[in-house]
């Protein structure tokens, strides 16, 4: 036990490290076997949370013996300290001298044998006081109550005897409380409680003072420990009164004390030892103050200060276990202090000296094998047989309290080193090493540090290596491999190789081995030849059945274990070994693919499959394979090697076809490449390599390969995996081409010739042809047909064909569209036959499909004029007006108009009666127009536009067969009517000094009178003979005609004289007519010019075309 | 005088595996993992040769922070500083790094005993192989994304390691 307790000489004590409270003893409970003491106890005791008063309660029985008073001292002129901190002064203040004692007595006010237990109660005080003899300890009474208090003041009984009772205790009436057993226990131990608190302070504060006071008495001189001593003691009585702050302020004295001390080699641990233990407890206080960065500046400065005190060259490993320690030990404090909330950071977080401090310990680790190799035997007798009953902290078991003046004894020394060193030597420094890398990583992973957390992982892997534990390394090593394979850091990737092939090698993990030595021959490995030269040949041992020789750096004698654990592995008569190399980047590097992304299910599936091999060795492999994927199962194909061989030399690339058909269950789906497996080695040794296909572990970017310079044939790193394929039907070879003119006419009915080319090599039978209408809106408004007479079929239509043909034979067939709305139709055509193939006929499908824009073929407008031949804009009953539709051609193909009517409406009359159009037979270009006039008159009056009828064009393409007729509904404007009719009969022409007779008939078509005013203007083109002004009354149903003789003077287009018709001023009083209607009756009913031609020179005999002769307009 | 300079840049080839449906999920969180952990050492050199794969360690855990830096930047607004200060202080060698807008990222080691090199002289060392890296990724003769291995290039760095340019 105190052998483990050398070892581990510098953990700190626990009574530094626990939490000081305020220590209260308590005394009077019987808690064994009075149930109410044992409920008080532990409600004091039990459940303390954090809320409650930082207070340690102490049972103390009886006869109770508190530690002997040691007698004052006036002076210190004589003392001479022996050692800094005393071993059991922290204990003793901690747990053995309370500083409050409570002592519990069972008294109600009104208890009749009041006097008796007053005094038994008196005398028990009197005892404590006595046992506590000499000390400042504070003595409370607490009287166990049954009956419950009255409100202060009222229990007269009660007040009365409370004072005697204080007065033959000898008790300051603040220090007597009363605890009623009720139901608020609970509460009244809390109040209690912080009495006890108060009054505990009160005490450490003393004491503190106490010891304050003896620094008058000190010199530096011979004084310097106590110095320390005392600086420690008020800061740990402060830290018992909890105030950190003071506490704090005094450890620091402390600590700057101790470093005046001057230090020698026989005190140099004491003063290392003190100094990591104030240091500890500042860094623990700085924390709990929440001043983080003071704590970690100060503990830098304390490191700082003592790393390079080496101390005794023998025990130097002592030095290194102390600051491996030290950072240990902050690490704790740190993450003590996180786990409180304070925020760590990457940079700045209790890893960072968990590593520092596994650093140290590896420091340690090696310095003491170098020291200790020597040390076989534990000197007797034992130098360190008092290290248990030491005095002081620190000091050396075989000169304790020596002070550094006096010279060591040789011998001893020389006996306590070998003592040390021999202990040193049985530490298991590993684990110690790894703990502490442990801690650091579960550190670095809370912070963000991945990278830095694989580097100590693998330090941790270093130190398991080192400490033999060759399995555990490799586990870890292979862990990191996998994480640094990500980052392809090929120099650090081929460094940890090294290492993992060697515990491969150590603990026969023959797995581990091959794959690791394949991984290590690749070309990313930063190998050396001759190493990789060694890997080959061991490889190819193993392969043999033979076991591989070692690393020429290990020690003969693990050589020889390791040989051990081999010899049973070829023991078996077939060795199998697979390997997956799905992910690992090794010399054999792998690509298939698909020559094509889809393939016919009546053609052979061609995968290629290419090898190459990085390692600067042959590679020769016993057989390739790949396996297919398909959504049911997976078959695998061998290569054949017959042609190419499997021997690989250096870089060389080689690929292989696989060829198969692929299973017709499998169409529409899709195959993958799956694995490609390699086999290698010998009968009796099979090492069987899996690779992913999909594996692109030296895949960069493929746009980038193509800067790479390649000599090979074989462009190994061009080579784009294509790892899935699709089955489909085997594709037809009918050609199918349509034959038709584009667009298609609104209305017409549109033919397109289908014509079928037999491509395919053999005959085809029961050809069937099918038209569909895609995306077709319904109502529908295409027709289609197979006939040309047109006649509407339903869709789908099937079309007539025959059903036989030869290969090249070819053949046709027509189809039929009429569309009544202007759009693009998509119609697919569908064939199905039978293939008559050599050995089973095969149905074949192919689809074809057309798109077919419809175009307006013409645009109809439609003008209407008077009979003067100008434009108008309402009709008038009883009046003829034109009508003069025009075709304007649209159609890119010429039309020919075959036929033109206009069906009139009943309530319009056409006032003609045989009609033959002038378009009939017509053909027109794009962009030419057709018009011609109907005349026809309304006979009712509306205020709508009337619709004067439909006009019917049949017509059809210059080239078609098939006649349209397109109808047009034609609608005018709105019929008027008036009562008065204007005639004129006139000659179509007059010759200069020629009379000609001019007649205006004027009709009334009302049933009443018509009154009008007529006058004529004058003209200076003729002369003219006639009524000039008079008024006109025109009886209902009657005519009356006015004659003028004109006698035109100038040849031309003459203005005729102007009838002017007017309302009587002084006419009827609700005339028919207003003046406006008059007005525009005039204007167009009658011709406002005349065209007189010269008179011709001598009599000549006038063309009868223009021979005078009147012509009748009504 | 720099006792060691590397060059780190993301693998490219991580970034484009193929995109077909069925991987598409899986690339993206391919792309993310490349993104927050892959870094490809392109270029690293050092004065004595025998330190090398401490140096490399070093430079590896050093990422940790350039990460957690640049992920502190991309927060902030400007981003124009490339060079990220003092990684780390161990006791022996002090680390520094510096990211291109391309998230290259440049680390140089000094010696903790070094007081001659300053922030300023450390800066300008970064900018000159800066300038010697975006001099290297314009060289027809070099394959973007893998490692550098000219011999003019590393006799560069040299010279700027050991402060004679």
């Amino acid at each position: 036990m105190t052998h483990s307790a050398i070892q581990n000489n510098f953990d700190l004590p626990q009574e530094l490290c626990v939490k000081p409270l305020v220590l209260v003893g308590v005394s009077g409970l019987d808690t064994l076997n009075n149930a109410i003491h044992k409920a008080i106890w532990e409600t004091f005791t039990g459940g303390r949370r954090v809320e409650r008063s930082p207070v340690v309660f102490k049972l103390i029985s009886n006869a109770h013996e508190f530690p002997v008073v040691k007698p004052k001292r006036n002076s210190y002129d004589w003392y001479i300290p022996r050692g800094i901190l005393k071993k059991n002064w922290m204990n003793k203040h901690l747990y053995e001298i309370p500083a409050v004692t409570v002592i519990f007595y069972e008294l109600d006010w009104n208890d009749p044998q009041w006097n008796e237990k007053m005094i038994e109660c008196a005398s028990r005080v009197q005892s404590m006081r006595a046992a506590l003899e000499g000390r400042n300890t504070k003595i409370t009474v607490v009287l166990i109550q049954n009956v419950l208090p009255l409100p202060p003041g009222e229990d007269i009984l009660a007040s009365e005897r409370a004072v005697s009772l204080c007065a033959s205790c000898e008790l300051n009436s603040q220090s007597l409380f009363i605890l009623p057993i009720g139901d608020h226990l609970q509460g009244y131990a809390i109040r209690l409680e912080n009495a006890f608190y108060e009054f505990g302070q009160n005490y450490y504060h003393s004491e503190a003072k106490i010891i304050r006071s003896h620094k008058d008495h000190l010199n530096k001189n011979t004084h310097q420990y106590l110095y320390v001593r005392h600086q420690f003691k008020m800061a740990f009585l402060y830290e018992l009164k909890q105030d950190p702050m003071i506490a704090h302020k005094h450890y620091s004295h402390a600590y700057n004390n101790l470093l005046e001390i001057r230090i020698v080699d026989t005190n140099a641990l004491e003063i290392r030892m003190v100094a990591g233990y104030l240091n500890y407890k500042l860094c623990k206080l700085l924390f709990s103050l929440n001043l983080p960065r003071d704590a970690i500046s100060h503990f830098k400065n304390h490191i700082e200060r003592f790393k390079h005190r080496l101390g005794f060259q023998d025990l130097a490993f002592e030095h290194y276990a102390w600051l491996s320690k030290q950072f240990q030990m902050f690490g704790d404090t740190f993450d003590e202090a996180v786990k409180l909330g304070l925020p760590a950071v990457q940079i700045q977080h209790p890893g960072i000296y968990y590593q520092q401090a596994a650093q140290y310990a590896i420091v340690r680790k090696n310095i003491s094998r170098e020291i200790c190799s020597k040390v076989t035997t534990y000197p007797q007798p034992d130098p360190l047989e008092n290290f248990a009953h030491m005095e002081y902290y620190g000091q050396r078991p075989w000169r304790p309290g020596k002070l550094s003046q006096e010279a060591p004894e040789p011998q001893m020394e020389s006996n306590g080193i070998q003592a040390l060193q021999y202990l040193e030597k049985q530490i298991n420094h590993s684990n110690i090493i790894i703990a502490l890398y442990g801690l650091a990583i579960s550190q670095f992973k809370t912070y963000r540090c991945p990278r830095t957390r694989k580097h100590l992982v693998l330090q941790m892997a270093d130190e398991y290596y080192d400490s033999q534990d060759y399995s555990k390394a490799l586990t870890l090593l292979s862990h990191m491999l996998w994480d640094f394979r990500q980052e392809k850091w090929w120099s650090l990737m081929s460094n940890i190789m090294e290492k993992a092939l060697k515990c491969a090698f150590l603990t026969g993990n023959i797995q581990d081995y091959m794959s690791l030595s394949l991984e290590l021959l690749g070309k990313s490995s930063s190998v050396s030849l001759n190493n990789k030269k060694r890997i080959y040949e061991n490889f190819n041992r193993v392969l043999k059945k033979e076991i591989p020789f070692g690393d020429p750096d290990l020690p003969h004698d693990m050589l020889q274990k390791a040989i051990i654990i081999w010899q049973p592995i070829f023991t078996s008569p077939q060795l199998n070994i697979a390997l997956d190399m799905a992910s690992i980047t090794n010399c054999i590097e792998t690509k298939a693919r698909f020559l094509r992304k889809t393939y016919e299910v009546d053609q052979k599936v061609a995968v290629e499959v290419y090898l190459r091999n990085t390692s600067p060795f042959i590679m020769t492999f016993s057989q390739v394979s790949v396996t297919i994927n398909t959504p049911v199962f997976t078959s695998e194909y061998a290569v054949n090697n017959s042609s190419i061989g499997l021997e690989f030399t250096s870089s060389e690339v080689k690929k292989f076809l696989i060829e198969f058909y692929p299973d017709p269950n499998d169409i529409l789906k899709d195959i993958q490449i799956g694995n490609i497996n390699i086999q290698m080695g010998m009968p009796g040794c099979k090492l069987e390599l899996k690779f992913n296909s999909s594996n692109d572990s030296n895949g960069v970017y493929p746009e980038f390969l193509h800067f790479k310079h390649t000599k090979e044939i074989l462009d190994f790193d061009n080579i784009r995996p294509l790892s899935t394929a699709t089955i489909v039907p085997r594709s037809s070879k009918l050609d199918i081409n349509f034959a038709h003119k584009q667009p298609a006419l609104l209305g017409e009915w549109y033919e397109v010739c289908v014509h079928i080319d037999n491509k395919e090599s053999n005959p085809i039978e029961n050809l069937e042809i099918v038209l569909s209408l895609i995306e077709e809106e319904s109502p529908s408004t295409t027709e289609i047909s197979n006939n040309s007479e047109g006649t509407p079929q339903t869709t789908p239509l099937n079309l007539e064909i025959k059903k036989q043909m030869n290969p090249g034979e070819t053949t046709l067939t027509y189809f039929y569209l009429r569309v009544h709305k202007v759009s693009v139709k998509n119609i697919q055509i569908k064939l199905t036959y039978l293939l008559c193939n050599d050995n089973s006929p095969v149905i074949s499908t192919k689809t074809e499909s057309l798109l077919i824009s419809v175009v307006q073929p013409f645009t109809l407008s439609t003008t209407y004029l008077s009979t003067l031949m100008l434009d108008i804009n309402t009709f008038y009953v009883g009046e003829e007006f034109g009508i003069m539709p025009a075709i304007s051609i649209l159609s890119t193909w010429p039309l020919v108009i075959e036929e033109t009517s206009f069906e009139f409406n009943p309530s319009v009359q056409s006032i003609e009666t045989n009609i033959k159009s002038p378009l009939c037979g017509m053909k027109l270009n794009e962009g030419e127009i057709g018009t011609e006039l109907f005349l026809a008159s309304c006979d009712r009056a509306t205020d709508q536009n009337v619709t004067l009828g439909q006009y019917n064009i049949k017509w059809r393409r210059s080239d078609g067969r098939l006649c349209t007729t397109s109808k047009v509904m034609i609608v005018g404007y709105q019929v008027l009517k008036v009562p008065l009719k204007l005639g004129v009969t006139l000659p179509a022409h007059g010759i200069v000094r020629t009379p000609t007779v001019v007649n205006y008939t004027l009709e009334n078509t009302s049933n009443h009178l018509i009154q009008l005013d007529i006058n004529v203007d004058a003209s200076d083109g003729f002369m003219f003979a006639g009524l000039k002004q008079f008024m006109l009354s025109i009886l209902p149903h009657s005519t009356q005609t006015l004659k003028y003789n004109l006698y035109p003077l100038l040849a031309g287009n003459i203005p005729l004289p102007k009838l002017n018709l007017n309302i009587p001023a002084n006419g009827l009083e609700t005339p028919l007519l207003r003046q406006d209607e008059l007005n525009a009756l005039v204007q167009r009913s009658l011709p406002t010019h005349l065209f007189i031609i010269p008179q011709a020179k001598g009599i000549t005999k006038l063309p009868s075309c223009v021979n005078p002769q009147n012509i009748t307009v009504k | 005088m720099a006792v060691c300079v590397a060059i780190v840049g993301k693998d490219v080839s991580r970034n484009c595996l193929e995109a077909n449906e069925i991987t598409l999920k899986y690339t993206l969180m391919i792309y993310e993992y490349s993104c927050l952990f892959l870094e490809f050492p392109k270029f690293i050199s050092c004065l004595n040769p025998d330190e090398e794969l401490s140096f490399q360690y070093k430079v590896l855990s050093s990422l940790d922070i350039v990460e957690e830096k640049i992920n502190g930047i991309n927060k902030a607004s400007d981003n124009r500083e490339l060079f990220l200060g003092m990684l780390y202080a161990l006791e022996t060698h002090k680390i520094y790094g510096y990211v291109t807008n391309t998230r290259m990222k440049f680390i140089i080691v000094v010696d903790s005993s070094n007081m001659a090199l300053r922030d300023n002289e450390i800066r300008s060392m970064f900018r000159k192989i800066h300038s010697e890296y975006a001099d290297i990724v314009g060289n027809p003769f070099y394959t973007p994304g893998e490692a550098i291995t000219f011999k003019s290039f590393a006799n560069n760095i040299k010279n700027i390691m050991t402060g004679t340019v």
